[in-house]
């Protein structure tokens, strides 16, 4: 098992290098010059004196070959300094855990929230396969997964601030429930699909399994089939969750923009669009490590519930 | 199935309550993006400006006419010779924490103006002449330049920062940016969270503002703002066509608008053999339908620019009528200027055909629109026009280079406008921001001329030539000037506009008063 982990953590570090060099080189090559935007330049407008652009890329280190600064950036991110904005001189870590607990409170709500809805649905879906209500909470699901989260983001703002006045229109963390519920809310029902099907399929199948049927035969009341059937299905959860955390990162930064609310995706956004290096490769570094981890959690779980995983894995 | 419904009603009811109602005195203002710095010296964004128009005074201020008056400095005058400038600040003019404001800050500032480690792009272009800062008291400081330049007074609409916590240091990283000392009407009282809280300011030497406390929210999606301004959860925001309709219905809410002093324009690249002559250029502008565009895609808040200088300026001709749509005169044109139609029915001359790739920079849907319109119709005057839309950074490195064949642009003017740098021969890239490269000598003399022109009558004649003659020579297609709407709350009274927007002047948000408060007590 100790084996199998530490296998899994090399393979993800390496993953994750790879991505960091890659958002390096990307945004390093994509025309725009930092130092001008950093300084405000447009066509036409009085631009930044020549002295202000060099000052600028001697600072922040941008007179410097590519592959030095890369060096410089991977050196220093080891030791957890992640540099300084581009944009507002100050250091990346600071600004990133200004913006995250505002993101990682609104994304933890919007998973509880949709495996609250979604799992009793998925549960409901397949002890009643091919019901009306099967059917239609399946096409209301669909039609949720598929609509832009912008969108339906709008649509919660306008029934829930505007017409019923519930909540606040733009998010406030600091109003507690009330302030985030509904770029929570978005983010759920956009989860609610893949998170329902998955329970469906798992109960389904852990259902119509021999050990269900001489449960059911023991007179085993439903109620104990049903959590039974979900304790089988764990190891799905587990991946199923790991896999939407990289979902509602992006989800993030358009909700964060409907809601005005100030997260780390609105952060990124801005930072891309501003050529803010450090900025970007902060949060990458970021979402990275949360990505990783929760897919370590995943197959770490997997394999507690299913130790065929590390056995196939080994040697 | 009825448990999960059961559960979210639940959650939304536990979300529910009464939206907090508002103090009467409480101001609730959008800002479309996160400011990065406060400090009046180097901000850059319309957002920044939002905040520090409410948190400095100016040496000088412009009025909502664009005449300079007095800020924190009662007085700044020229001498004779318009070298020598004397600032002298008011009596009793202090800083938020009770200091009083001096010519030492007045030095401190200029001083870290004209330091090019200082990234202060805009303003500085202001002082490039500068020779000298001296103290003559506490109150009165002499500034030297070099040269004398018509619009130099102009320059001194320039805040001031507190000498004792920026001199010596680097004015970008300093951390009073983000914690500045107000002269003005209010003080910042936290910043967090894309939340700016700003409260009155007790050392402010003016009258006190109506509103006690402003709250500016960073609210980047205009949809959402417009929501909000609905439910009275800001009192102001931008309006789009869409939102004026809606706004239009709403009792709780009035338009305001202002005219820019900016104007939108196809650049073309004069270098090329394309646009070398006058008469292409004219009739490229003549085959845009500016009139229907102005009424369909701005919902008649635009007009045909004549040239380029917009109204809202003191210079401005309105007497020059702005070319007119006119497609069969523009063919005449083209085949006067050589241009045949071809047998793909594309215009050649000399082997070359007159086609080109227009350039823009993550455009609004709306200057998307009006590029495939001016597209259709070069296309019917046999003009071929390619589009590279680009990404905004790219597209900026292209333009400023002059490594471009044709764009799509706007220009923002300064209240008391230079041509130089956009018009004179000696400013074409890349060094410069001529990016037409656009040559005439009469226009040269002109503008030189101009800048050594201190009495405004006698300006007036020379600038209504120059304008004639860059309309004349159309370098580039000037398309529309454009009105703003702003929607803002009927609670909100005493909101006027200006050519700089509804703040960017003194008294500008300031000045804002809630309904009540309206009648002078």
């Amino acid at each position: 098992m100790a084996r199998f982990l530490v296998r899994r953590i090399l393979g993800s570090a390496a993953t994750l290098l790879g991505v960091l060099v890659a958002v390096f080189l990307l945004l390093s090559a994509a025309p725009g010059d930092p130092a001008r935007l950093a300084t405000g330049g447009a066509p036409g407008r009085r631009a930044a004196s020549s002295e202000a652009l060099e000052a600028f890329r001697a600072v922040h280190g941008l007179d410097r070959p590519l592959p030095a600064r890369l060096a410089t950036w991977l050196g220093a991110a080891a030791r957890l300094d992640l540099g300084r904005s581009f944009r507002d001189g100050r250091p990346v870590t600071r600004r990133i855990a200004e913006t995250l607990p505002a993101t990682l409170t609104v994304n933890g709500l919007a998973l509880l929230l949709a495996a609250g809805l979604a799992v009793p649905l998925g549960v409901w879906g397949a002890r009643h396969p091919g019901g009306t209500a099967d059917r239609v909470s399946g096409l209301l699901l669909d039609a949720l997964f598929s609509l832009p989260s912008f969108a339906l983001g709008l649509l919660l703002l306008l029934l829930f601030s505007v017409q019923l006045r519930w909540t606040p229109v733009f998010a406030d963390p600091s109003l507690g429930l009330r302030g985030i519920a509904l770029p929570a809310l978005t983010l759920a029902l956009v989860a609610l699909a893949p998170i329902a099907r998955v329970t469906r399929r798992a109960v389904g199948e852990a259902l119509s399994s021999p050990s269900a049927l001489s449960g059911r035969a023991r007179g085993e009341r439903p109620r104990e089939e049903t959590m039974r059937a979900l304790r089988r299905a764990a190891p799905a959860f587990t991946g199923l969750c790991a896999a939407l955390v990289p979902q509602l990162v992006a989800g993030s930064v358009l909700v964060e923009r409907v809601f005005g609310l100030p997260g780390t995706g609105q952060l990124l956004a801005d930072s891309v669009f501003s050529r803010d290096l450090p900025m970007v490769l902060g949060l990458t570094l970021v979402s990275g490590v949360a990505v990783v981890v929760s897919t370590l959690a995943a197959d770490a779980a997997a394999a507690v519930a299913d130790p065929r995983i590390v056995d196939g894995e080994g040697t | 199935m009825k448990r999960p419904l059961a559960a979210l009603a639940l959650f939304l009811a536990a979300c529910a309550g009464p939206v907090g109602k508002d103090q009467d005195r409480v101001l609730h203002r959008r800002l479309e993006g996160e400011p990065q710095t406060l400090n009046a010296l180097i901000s850059t964004s319309d957002p920044e400006n939002v905040v520090i128009a409410l948190l400095q005074r100016n040496l000088l201020d412009y009025d909502e006419k664009l005449n300079l008056v007095p800020g924190l400095a009662e007085s700044v005058d020229a001498d004779e010779s318009r070298l020598v400038y004397t600032v002298t600040l008011r009596e009793g003019v202090r800083w938020e924490d009770g200091t009083p404001v001096t010519s030492d800050d007045v030095k401190a500032t200029l001083e870290a103006l004209v330091d090019p480690n200082t990234p202060a792009l805009y303003r500085r272009s202001f002082f490039a002449d500068l020779d000298k800062v001296e103290i003559v008291d506490a109150r009165r400081a002499r500034v030297t330049f070099r040269k004398a330049y018509a619009a130099q007074r102009d320059a001194f609409n320039l805040p001031l920062l507190p000498a004792r916590l920026y001199r010596g240091t680097d004015v970008a990283t300093n951390p009073a940016n983000r914690r500045p000392l107000a002269t003005g009407p209010f003080r910042l009282a936290s910043w967090e969270g894309g939340t700016i809280r700003l409260v009155r300011n007790t050392q402010y030497f003016g009258d006190p503002p109506a509103f006690e406390q402003v709250v500016l929210r960073v609210v980047p999606e205009s949809s959402s703002a417009f929501q909000g301004l609905v439910t009275g959860a800001l009192d102001e925001s931008r309006l789009n066509a869409v939102q004026r309709v809606e706004a239009a219905k709403d009792a709780s809410l009035r338009e305001v608008r202002y005219d820019e002093i900016a104007y939108t324009y196809l650049a073309w690249n004069n270098r090329l053999p394309q646009f070398s002559d006058a008469r292409v250029r004219r009739a490229l502008t003549m085959l845009i339908d500016r009139e229907a565009i102005a009424r369909s895609l701005y919902g008649g808040l635009a007009r045909p620019a004549n040239g380029p200088l917009p109204p809202g300026l003191w210079p401005y001709d309105p007497t020059l009528p702005p070319l007119p749509h006119d497609p069969a005169k523009a063919a005449t044109l083209l085949d006067e200027s050589g241009w045949k139609i071809g047998r793909d029915g594309i215009r050649t001359r000399a082997g070359v055909a007159l086609s080109f790739t227009l350039s823009y920079g993550s455009a609004s849907d709306r200057q998307r629109q009006i590029i495939e319109l001016a597209q259709r119709s070069f296309r019917e005057a046999g003009v071929a026009m390619a589009l590279a839309p680009l990404e905004w950074g790219a597209f900026v490195e292209k333009v400023d280079a002059g490594d471009y064949e044709a764009c799509s642009l706007s220009l923002n003017l300064d209240p008391n406008p230079d041509l130089r740098p956009n018009w004179h021969s000696s400013q074409v890239p890349p060094s410069g921001m001529n990016h037409a490269f656009y040559r005439n000598p009469r226009a040269d003399a002109l503008m030189d001329e101009l800048a050594a022109t201190f009495d405004r009558d006698r300006a007036k004649p020379l600038y209504a030539e120059l304008q004639r003659i860059i309309a004349e020579d159309q370098p580039f297609s000037f398309l529309h000037t454009v009105s703003v709407a702003w929607g803002v709350r009927t609670r909100v009274e005493n909101v006027k506009s200006s050519p700089v927007g509804l703040w960017l002047f003194w008294p500008g948000a300031a000045g804002w008063q809630p309904a009540r408060a309206a009648k002078p007590i």
